[in-house]
């Protein structure tokens, strides 16, 4: 697991409440929402301001583009990666 | 005019003090709150909805729960707290001080309503609900409303809900009390089976609230008394046992 994997892993924890999930309990490319994990779109938001706190990065609303850097883990992880260099 | 009504089963939550059993002591001056909250487990909502509920929401939907036998469907229902989710509210307030962005899930459930919100979605309950809020009478003020709407609408089981946690310490200096106290009651028309109280009121100059209305209720619910004086603006509202 890379290092900025892991660190997202545990911002969704944190940020999410995930009392009961450790990082090894999310998997990489599994869905976040709905399937998966089971997030909904109050924790797309939530996610989308830690993201931004975290990383500096702003994730646009609702757009075609936003639910593919939502998918899982690694969308996201590949996501903050482009977008901070 | 008298306004009877039935208290089929009364919940209450304070630290260190939950039971039937344990509020009878505590009437008795034979035992007192504790200093730790060890807040109710809640283990009936589903981890997923659980992770959201802070401690004034844990607090109240267990008093609403436990008082309502964990009923699915319609109940109508008064919620009623002085100073609503204040801790909640305190640490979106310092967000916005720090010009941080606000969380939308503290935002969102930090309105007065939002406990009651929680409850409806989590029993399907389509009932008409109500918040209120009135200062230090904020107690007596929902337990009105819930004997009046049972009255006017004909309502065969109405559940009031009462809830204040302690306020943080930044507002702790203005407040002459700061308790922990969640109320659950499951109140029904006095045609049924159950313990049955009158409400009637009087028009006063001067009626000042001394103590807490709150506490004050439960120490006459649990007692001997069999009747009971409590101020709401210039109106005193009296509680009698039948």
């Amino acid at each position: 697991m890379s290092d900025l994997i892991l660190e997202i892993k545990n911002l969704i924890i944190d940020a999410l409440d995930l009392e009961d999930v450790t990082p090894d309990d999310i998997e990489d490319e599994a869905p976040l929402f709905v399937d998966g994990l089971g997030l909904d779109s109050i924790d797309a938001l939530e996610l989308g301001v830690a993201i931004k706190k975290a990383y500096k990065v702003k994730i646009d609303g609702n757009t075609e583009e936003s639910k593919k850097y939502f998918y899982s883990v690694k969308s996201l992880h590949d996501f903050v990666l482009k977008a901070q260099n | 005019m008298e306004l009877a009504f039935q208290i089929a089963k009364c919940v209450a939550w304070a630290p260190g003090v939950e039971t039937e059993q344990e509020w009878c002591l505590w009437q008795a001056e034979k035992h007192d709150f504790s200093s730790d909250i060890s807040l109710p487990a809640l283990k009936a909502i589903p981890a997923m909805q659980r992770r959201r509920l802070s401690p004034f929401a844990k607090v109240s939907l267990h008093c609403a729960l436990e008082a309502s036998d964990h009923r699915q469907g319609d109940l109508p229902c008064v919620f009623s707290s002085r100073h609503g989710d204040l801790n909640r509210t305190t640490k979106l307030i310092e967000n916005v001080a720090a010009k941080e962005d606000l969380s939308p899930t503290q935002f969102g459930l930090s309105v007065h309503n939002a406990v009651s919100g929680l409850y409806s979605i989590y029993t399907k309950n389509q009932a008409p609900i109500s918040a209120i809020a009135s200062g230090k009478t904020s107690f007596m003020a929902g337990l009105v409303d819930s004997v009046v709407k049972l009255h006017v609408n004909q309502l065969d089981h109405i559940l009031y809900v009462y809830t204040d946690l302690s306020v943080p310490d930044c507002y702790s200096g203005y407040l002459d009390t700061n308790e922990s106290i969640g109320i659950g009651l499951l109140i029904q028309a006095s045609a049924f089976q159950g313990e049955g109280f009158k409400l009637s009121s009087a028009t006063t100059n001067h009626a000042v609230l001394m103590g807490i209305q709150s506490l004050d209720f439960l120490n006459f619910y649990y007692g001997d008394a069999i009747s009971w004086n409590t101020p709401v603006n210039k109106q005193t509202w009296t509680l009698t046992k039948n």
